[in-house]
């Protein structure tokens, strides 16, 4: 258990940092930045307390827009994705999941994949909607959404080879 | 209470979340403008809405004494005309000249029990009003647009600690600013008058030419009281306005026509 939330600790701040200093630079094709940090809302405890990850969405999403001179909208994406994390988790693995570490191992592919791909979706199209918040801007907020959640979905993917490890412990 | 208290762990996660995206809705509209100029639309759009309703209630029992006091400007304006045709003078000619469009409105809300007062009006974008334009009345100035929404505008009111507005001597045009002591309604300061200028109680104020906002020449009201300091220096002047502020009905927006023309000779502003 202790263990676990130290891993959580060094999660959460490796992932923050990689986001504001490498991440928000990369500015691909002049307007996507992967949101890596999502990972962190991902591979966290799926048995763990959800009212720690609220205020950890919270957490990270303020101190994202406070280091990156954001306006706000990355504290209300990271916050309602934390807090819609159990009713995507029940959407995708079914009313009965039995993971109780919540290692995205050993469940089945397709679901897995469903899982990271609506988690990334509902975020990137909230934190658009915040941050256009007008009609005449639907298209700027799909095609954003569109593109920077391809991106961030290949990034998250990947990332997951390398915390397998970590998470095995 | 047992059932309260249950119910409230219940949804203990939920009252978190909204607990929480409350005060980033607030982070949210402290720290982007285009945020917080669009909840202050709505906000503005709403109790304007309501007050207008409010206000149609109240306006139908003062109709008469709204006639009487139209009747009285009409008269004025009359006597104006005539002299106008008296002098063979041009009347487009004198319209066109005159570097102003005038736009009746009604306000709908009215306030001058604040340190800062708003006053909001029926006239709005789709009568062609833009922010910072001045707004008159019969008797005196009312303020100046702030914010403006499809049929409704927000007026800076004259009662608004913040708001200075260039004013002169009738007599010999020494100008200063004048701005609101913050206690009552027909009580203003002036400030910025060298006392090399001989003041005196009873003086007349106009608005100074030197503002974007009015034309020159509004009469505004008198010196009431003059403070000279020990030394050289400026006087501390208290004016009392002609108009009441506290029951004003109809206003006249007035739009500079020449104002791109003042600004492109004011880079600095």
């Amino acid at each position: 258990m202790n263990s676990n939330n130290l891993l959580s600790i060094f999660q959460f701040i490796l992932l923050l940092f990689l986001q504001v200093f490498l991440l928000n630079n990369i500015n691909l094709f002049g307007f996507i930045n992967p949101n890596l940090y999502l990972l962190f809302f991902i591979v966290y405890r799926f048995n763990s307390n959800p009212t720690i990850l609220i205020f950890l969405g919270f957490l990270m999403g303020l101190l994202l827009d406070l280091l990156t001179q954001g306006s706000g909208a990355h504290t209300i994406a990271a916050l309602t994705i934390a807090f819609v994390r159990p009713i995507i988790i029940r959407a995708t693995f079914g009313i009965n999941y039995d993971i109780p570490m919540g290692m995205i191992e050993g469940t089945p592919q397709n679901q897995r994949f469903l899982y990271i791909l609506m988690m990334i979706i509902i975020h990137h199209l909230l934190l658009y909607i915040i941050i256009y918040f007008s009609f005449e801007s639907v298209l700027i907020i799909l095609k954003n959404t569109l593109f920077t959640s391809f991106f961030t979905f290949i990034m998250v993917y990947m990332s997951l080879g390398l915390f397998k490890k970590g998470l095995n412990d | 209470m047992q059932q309260l208290i249950n119910a409230l762990l219940k949804y203990k996660n939920s009252l978190f979340y909204l607990g929480l995206l409350l005060l980033s809705l607030i982070f949210l509209n402290q720290r982007s403008f285009y945020h917080q100029s669009f909840f202050s639309d709505i906000s503005l759009s709403i109790s304007s809405r309501i007050n207008l309703f409010s206000q149609g209630i109240v306006n139908y029992f003062s109709l008469k004494k709204i006639n009487e006091q139209l009747r009285l400007e009409n008269e004025m304006l009359k006597v104006l005309e005539l002299a106008y045709q008296n002098n063979k003078v041009d009347k487009t000619a004198v319209l066109e000249s005159f570097g102003f469009k005038i736009t009746g409105a009604r306000i709908i809300k009215n306030s001058y029990d604040k340190a800062r007062n708003y006053i909001i009006i029926n006239k709005g974008e789709a009568d062609g009003i833009k922010t910072d334009t001045g707004v008159i009345s019969s008797d005196g100035i009312i303020g100046i647009i702030n914010q403006t929404t499809k049929s409704f505008s927000s007026i800076l009111s004259l009662l608004h600690r913040d708001l200075k507005v260039n004013v002169s001597f009738k007599k010999n045009g020494a100008y200063g600013s004048m701005s609101w002591r913050g206690d009552h309604p027909k009580k203003m300061k002036l400030d910025d008058i060298s006392t090399l200028n001989p003041v005196s109680i009873g003086d007349t104020i106009v608005t100074g030419g030197m503002s974007d906002y009015f034309p020159y020449g509004i009469p505004l009201g008198t010196v009431s009281k003059i403070e000279r300091p020990k030394f050289e220096g400026y006087y501390e002047i208290d004016i009392e306005l002609f108009s009441n502020l506290t029951q004003k009905e109809f206003v006249y927006i007035i739009k500079n026509k020449n104002l791109d023309q003042i600004e492109k000779l004011n880079p600095d502003e």
